[in-house]
């Protein structure tokens, strides 16, 4: 049975309102490790009030923030999947009955860039990126919005040859050029290598991924480990205004290139914000997170 | 547990440098808020002009804080309201913290070194908002008091609104010019030769290379 229109529509829409209102369980589960291992007053009541404006958030269907990004959708494409109808259109159309119908509705902060004039469409409005998984009868889809306190600080550089040390001074440097704006504790996404396009998409897709997945190469997971007690070492804390959580999770993906390699970092704020569903052939629909 | 202190508004030039960097505060009465980037060049530019914001910001508190609102009739309600990240004003703001003699800034994520000038030389704080404090922070809303420039979209317009006990908001920079942002972003370049060092060292003796 072929995935319908109306079906990517609603499950769409659906996952970019609960982006908007649900923290994910596995970004609740790190807020509260670092309540519990916060010592400096205004850090540990800054995390209280994450945690609780989370909860407030979720039980009235409030937005936990006034800005609602742009939605990207990352959609990956299992093989033996078929549908009935457009899949973009989909996707733009569910964006628009999330814009016409919300309660509270959505402020403007969709931008064309050329004229920076504010609205709810545009060119390439929704983001959508496709893959392909081979051989699967399902489609995954993650949903993720973007919007400017953490989109803002993401960086790309391209290194000739670099080393280990190079890589990860470089992340580091990303992070405190970020310093208090992206609204820490962050989640931070690092991919390496490729080409120019294919670093930003790692990165991207690295900060997605769930908590508490370290990468399968134990040499990255290494520089996971290494890289998340780094980052907690610059002191920024919750907000900014100091204290021992600057991030959450550190997640680093790589791919083989040339010897010039682009390092691409990005960020997720504190409200982690992302939702992936599958819809098998059949039309089931599970939200994974 | 922190110590809250709850501030009446409008608050007095002694007040306000009674407070310290690291304070947590709420405010009670009326604030000015407005997210717009045209907004603020606005405000600026009328400044030099020598023409009057459309309202008296003397002594008032104006937050980098936008907000969703509805008309009913003759009334603007507020649906809610959250911070944006300020140090996207810091050419701005400088000029306008002495032009328009405001006691508050705020936002989210500081403000520059020219700023917390501005703030020593003219009695005001910086107050951080919780990022994505959008459902408790409005909680705090009670009435919508003025809108102006209304031809802007909602977050871009400045809004004065009513708060009670709008917080928990942090002093990120004080009227002494103490700055929580320039002190953290200091320390955290300072510590960063030794956290590079400590990397190298755990490169070297890590679990992947064991």
């Amino acid at each position: 049975m072929p995935i319908s229109y109306q079906l990517l529509k609603s499950v769409t829409s659906r996952m970019y309102l609960r982006s908007l209102r649900a923290v994910p369980a596995d970004a609740k589960k790190a807020l509260a490790a670092a309540q519990a291992r916060e010592t400096d007053g205004v850090a540990r009541t800054t995390l209280d009030l994450m945690v609780a404006n989370a909860r407030a958030a979720e039980e009235r269907g409030h937005f936990l923030c006034s800005d609602s990004g742009v939605p990207t959708y990352i959609v990956r494409i299992g093989t033996k999947v078929t549908f009935d109808g457009d899949v973009k259109r989909a996707i733009r159309d569910g964006f628009a009955e999330v814009v016409a119908t919300s309660d509270p509705p959505l402020l403007k902060h969709v931008t064309n860039p050329l004229t920076n004039e504010r609205g709810y469409a545009g060119k390439d409005m929704p983001i959508v990126t496709f893959d392909v998984l081979d051989g699967a009868d399902y489609v995954e889809i993650i949903c993720s919005p973007k919007a400017l306190g953490s989109g803002r600080w993401a960086a790309l550089e391209i290194f000739t040859f670099p080393s280990l040390a190079e890589i990860e001074e470089y992340v580091l440097k990303v992070v405190l050029r970020a310093g208090s704006q992206a609204c820490p504790p962050l989640v931070v996404g690092v991919g390496i290598g490729g080409t120019f396009d294919y670093a930003t998409k790692l990165a991207k897709e690295s900060v997605v991924r769930p908590m508490g997945q370290s990468h399968p190469d134990p040499v990255v997971a290494d520089m996971e480990r290494r890289l998340l007690a780094a980052v907690n070492e610059t002191g920024f804390g919750p907000m900014g205004t100091g204290g021992a959580t600057t991030a959450m999770a550190v997640h680093v993906d790589y791919a083989a290139g040339h010897g010039f390699t682009p390092v691409a970092v990005c960020f997720n704020c504190w409200i982690d914000r992302r939702t992936r569903v599958r819809i098998s052939d059949d039309g089931t629909v599970s939200e994974t997170e | 547990m922190v110590e809250t202190l709850n501030i009446e508004l409008p608050a007095d030039e002694d007040r306000v440098r009674s407070l310290r960097a690291g304070d947590l505060v709420t405010l009670t009465g009326e604030i000015v808020i407005s997210a717009g980037l045209p907004t603020y060049r606005r405000l600026l530019s009328q400044l030099r002009h020598g023409i009057e914001p459309p309202l008296d910001l003397h002594g008032k508190a104006l937050f980098h804080v936008g907000s969703q609102s509805e008309q009913v009739g003759d009334e603007h309600r507020l649906l809610y309201l959250n911070p944006t990240t300020s140090t996207r004003f810091d050419a701005e703001m400088p000029e306008l913290i002495r032009g328009l003699g405001i006691r508050f800034a705020g936002g989210k994520g500081g403000l520059g070194d020219e700023s917390v000038a501005a703030m020593r030389d003219t009695g005001c704080v910086y107050l951080s908002f919780l990022g994505g404090g959008c459902t408790l922070l409005s909680e705090a809303i009670r009435r919508v008091t003025g809108v102006f420039w209304t031809e802007m979209v909602s977050h871009y317009r400045l809004v004065q609104v009513e708060v009670e006990r709008l917080g928990p908001l942090t002093v990120g920079i004080d009227a002494h010019g103490e700055s929580i942002y320039r002190n953290l972003r200091e320390r955290a370049g300072a510590r960063l030769p030794a956290i590079l060092e400590k990397l190298s060292r755990e490169r070297a003796t890590g679990r992947s290379t064991s």
